[in-house]
């Protein structure tokens, strides 16, 4: 047969995607003959939490393409546009080359890594001397590679003694971490994505997954439109999303209102006997927080939401609740699935609560198809922050650091000292910021912070409110791209994306996979591990971080056994995942993978799935327990079902602030667009923000499509073109957080207020006035920040 | 030169209508179909990655049986090129 080359390249993409889906091309060459790389390297995506696999084309030292790895267990091939493009921003001119150091002239200048890092270290030193332990803060990012996270910890906890770490998924997931231990006893979900296909009721909650995980919606989407008849999916969601628009029942309950919808979910289920028995005797502890009460305490607790005072409450159809629990309760297995739409609130942990008493009253738990399942947002908020134990009331393996058994065992993983671990936890990220400024500044005790891989100058609720903390305190930046965060820093160190250094990700579903290093770094760049590690050498802790080479995958290796070691007795063992294992498996591995026999753990707290059930040296389970909650600290393997009371959001709309704002993710953009906005066709598709409004409000308002408007809170206001929706409801408004133009930075306006119990900022809701302000204008400017010495918009 | 394999799925029953109604577009390849018909396996052709986003909108768009189109790959080496070349100043980005 004799193919030209653009044939070859056709088939060989074709088997690419029959491949994906077990399908047979008869006849036809599979092999990728046409395909011009000198390698395939396998990885992860880091767009999401989704945890995707890929294949990374090389060729002469170069990225020169991404393909869907059909054996991955997360996405079997497919992939998205951030997936497929999000790469290229690795070669935009834009990238961060040089160490570079403000000067006496508030500019930055190309300095070299021994200056730079030794500005740093001398820094960090003398405002220990200075100020003690605690003066010096870090702040991470569930993108960091778990290696990364792991050491900058250790080197925090460990070597500087203190825990003034923290990370960005407090202000993503924190909530969820707060829900899943207070109800079970341990953190993250127990079943996994394949549980998707297998259920009969999917329940999506405060998440846009068609936008946010497209992956996973796709999943989902597939599995309703293969069984039609079978399959039932209720959204509960105030905007009429991609994601709404699948649902068989729509729940659109305004903003911070939907503890409501759950507890009279929670009353249909009873009411109509849509519960589980066993599961209520066996496996349920019924608590208002302060006190453990009956299922009938329970039951009369619930006897106030009834569908029509809940429809008062929420504006949620009582009929479209009834519907919803009617679904959930008797057309299971039931899995629910929820992002930032639960956890970003000041009831954020209260809500995660709720979902789950919803699971565990109707026994859809701990089954094929049932679960209680929090998608996290960000690649390795999971395996890199809240596993490796990043956030400053906690120790690897996800365990408290008020926990005197746990800092024990730590300090002699880790070979320092008893006691040397700090009891008492640090700052939480918004307590961070506030707490952050200059030396002379006695009401601020943290003088300096290291950011790495994230930009709250951006990313912050109430963003301004922190900028003169960022300013007067000394802070180094570990980024690729110039962003709002850089230009307020004092030092820049440039890092590797995460082709140019590999590491492991571990995405929402426990499953840890890794990505081998592809490409060299740009310039001088340098892998964030390296940096990390070579901070500590020079202050002095060579001993505790001992991976300071050159070479990336050994080093990245070295810290991953060192975590390896850390958590191998803990519940959340990763012991049996090497670097071996990764790099043969295709879909890599899901904890607990107590030993290198270990399949690993699609399924938690079952006996026959989970082999923690039979491993008395890190949990004591009854012989006799099929379903066993070995987190419970009551030790009877129960679940909390709580009586959480009603509460709505911190900030509702009143008179003066008429409207709900409520602010996420589109499908082009990551975060806050310094990766994606440098990709030509995903900025040409989405090049600013806007705000939704429905067509009623903008009739009341005068506002027509394109008009610019400006949107006010207590805090601050932005001015950005209006798009009128039919998928909003009226009274609520929503503005993407991508864009880095100052008139277009949403977190200038949303509020700062928090969760009591999990810290995480309420990003999700506030109130807002607009006003319109004139006719459209072009303002599709796609804008970054090139350079590192563009002044600041504002004056701090 | 943009060059997919990808998956386009189809409504129960239909696909023998939207084989058809695919060859209205010379850029669309059928490699495949899985046994119910449901999954079909395509290359489809496009200049750039804008062209390929609206081209998969207007199938869509102009045959309702398809639920969705996904890509497993893009070859795009000739793009990488063009974007290595690139300098900033082939990026719009106005100062404030």
């Amino acid at each position: 047969m004799n193919l030209t080359r653009r044939e070859m390249i056709k088939l060989s993409a074709a088997g690419f995607a029959a491949a994906a889906l077990n399908i047979s091309l008869p006849g036809k060459s599979s092999g990728d003959d046409g395909i011009v790389v000198d390698k395939w390297i396998k990885g992860t995506c880091r767009f999401c939490g989704t945890g995707c696999g890929i294949y990374a084309g090389i060729r002469n030292g170069q990225l020169v393409g991404i393909r869907g790895n059909p054996k991955a267990a997360t996405n079997f091939g497919f992939l998205c546009v951030k997936g497929f493009k999000g790469y290229v921003s690795m070669y935009h001119p834009d990238r961060l080359k040089y160490p570079m150091v403000r000067g006496e002239d508030d500019k930055f200048h190309r300095a070299s890594w021994d200056d730079a890092l030794n500005k740093v270290v001398n820094k960090f030193k003398e405002l220990h001397q200075n100020f003690g332990k605690d003066s010096v803060a870090f702040y991470g990012s569930g993108q960091c590679m778990t290696e990364e996270s792991y050491t900058f910890n250790k080197l925090w906890k460990g070597g500087f003694r203190s825990n003034m770490v923290e990370g960005n998924p407090r202000l993503c997931m924190a909530s969820a971490v707060g829900g899943y231990i207070t109800t079970f006893g341990a953190d993250e979900p127990g079943g996994s994505y394949a549980d998707i296909e297998k259920a009969r009721t999917l329940f999506i909650v405060g998440s846009n997954m068609a936008e946010c995980h497209p992956i996973l919606f796709r999943r989902v989407a597939r599995h309703k439109i293969q069984n039609p008849e079978k399959v039932n999916i209720i959204v509960c969601e105030p905007r009429l999303t991609p994601t709404a628009r699948i649902a068989d029942v729509w729940l659109p309950a305004d903003p911070g209102t939907d503890l409501a919808v759950f507890h009279c979910m929670a009353r249909e289920l009873i009411k109509n006997n849509w519960t589980d028995s066993w599961y209520i005797e066996n496996l349920c502890r019924f608590s208002t927080g302060a006190k453990v009460v009956d299922f009938k305490a329970y039951e009369q607790f619930l006897e106030q939401f009834t569908p029509e005072a809940v429809e008062k409450i929420t504006r949620c159809p009582a009929a479209n609740i009834k519907e919803a629990a009617r679904l959930f309760g008797s057309q299971g297995p039931t899995m629910s699935l929820w992002t930032m739409g639960l956890n970003q609130r000041t009831r954020g942990v209260w809500a995660n609560n709720l979902i789950h008493n919803l699971h565990l009253i109707s026994g859809n738990i701990c089954k094929e198809g049932a679960d209680s399942f929090s998608i996290t947002g960000q690649p390795n908020a999971c395996g890199g922050v809240r596993e490796t134990g990043s956030l400053c009331q906690l120790l690897p393996g996800t365990r408290s650091i008020t926990d005197a058994t746990a800092r024990a065992d730590v300090e002699k993983s880790w070979k320092i000292p008893p006691g040397a671990i700090d009891p008492k936890p640090g700052f939480h990220t918004m307590e961070m910021f506030a707490k952050l400024g200059a030396e002379d500044d006695t009401s601020k005790p943290l003088k300096a912070m290291l950011v790495s891989t994230t930009n709250p100058a951006q990313s912050l609720p109430n963003a301004p409110k922190y900028y003169k903390g960022m300013k007067d305190a000394f802070l180094v930046v570990l980024d690729i791209f110039p962003t709002r965060t850089t230009q307020l820093a004092d030092v820049i160190l440039p890092a590797a994306f995460i082709y140019e250094k590999g590491g492991v990700y571990g995405c929402s579903e426990r499953r840890s996979q890794l990505t081998q290093k592809c490409v060299e770094p740009p310039g001088e760049a340098k892998a964030d591990l390296w940096i990390a590690a070579q901070i500590a050498k020079r202050m002095g802790l060579e001993k505790l971080i001992p991976w300071n080479g050159d070479d990336a995958p050994t080093s990245y290796k070295m810290a991953w056994d060192d975590y390896r070691e850390c958590v191998k007795l803990t519940e959340h063992t990763l012991y049996g995942i090497t670097y071996d294992r990764l790099k043969q498996m295709e879909e890599g591995l899901q904890w607990p993978c107590p030993n290198e026999n270990s399949p690993g753990t699609s399924r938690r707290y079952v006996r026959g799935y989970d082999p923690l059930m039979n491993m008395a040296a890190i949990v004591k389970v009854p012989s006799n327990a099929l379903i066993y909650f070995y987190g419970d600290k009551q030790h009877e393997g129960k679940a909390n079902v709580f009586l959480r009371p009603y509460k709505g959001a911190e900030e509702p709309p009143d008179k003066d602030y008429p409207f709900f704002l409520t602010t996420g993710r589109v499908i082009e953009q990551w975060h806050s667009g310094t990766m994606t906005m440098r990709v030509p066709e995903i900025a040409r598709s989405k090049p600013n923000a806007y705000m939704e409004i429905s067509p009623s409000d903008a009739k009341e308002y005068g506002i027509k499509e394109g008009d610019m408007v400006k949107i006010t809170s207590r805090r601050g206001f932005n001015i950005l073109p209006a798009r009128v929706v039919k998928n909003s409801l009226p009274g609520i408004l929503f503005v993407p957080w991508f864009d880095q133009t100052w008139d277009r930075m949403i977190n200038r306006v949303t509020i700062d207020a928090f969760d009591a119990g999990s810290k995480q900022p309420e990003f999700k809701i506030c109130a807002v006035k607009i006003e319109r302000i004139g006719d459209p204008k072009d303002v599709a400017d796609s804008y970054v920040i090139s350079d590192v010495n563009a002044p600041f918009p504002i004056k701090i | 030169m943009i060059i997919t394999g990808s998956v386009i799925m189809v409504m129960p029953g239909t696909s023998q209508s939207v084989e058809k109604e695919l060859l209205a577009f010379p850029q669309v390849t059928l490699q495949g179909k899985s046994d119910s018909g449901m999954d079909m396996i395509v290359n489809i052709e496009a200049d750039d990655h804008n062209e390929l986003e609206s081209l998969c909108q207007k199938i869509k768009d102009t045959i309702p049986a398809i639920v969705d189109i996904g890509h497993i790959y893009i070859n795009f080496e000739d793009e990488i090129e063009k974007i290595q070349a690139r300098t900033w100043q082939d990026y719009y980005a106005p100062n404030e």
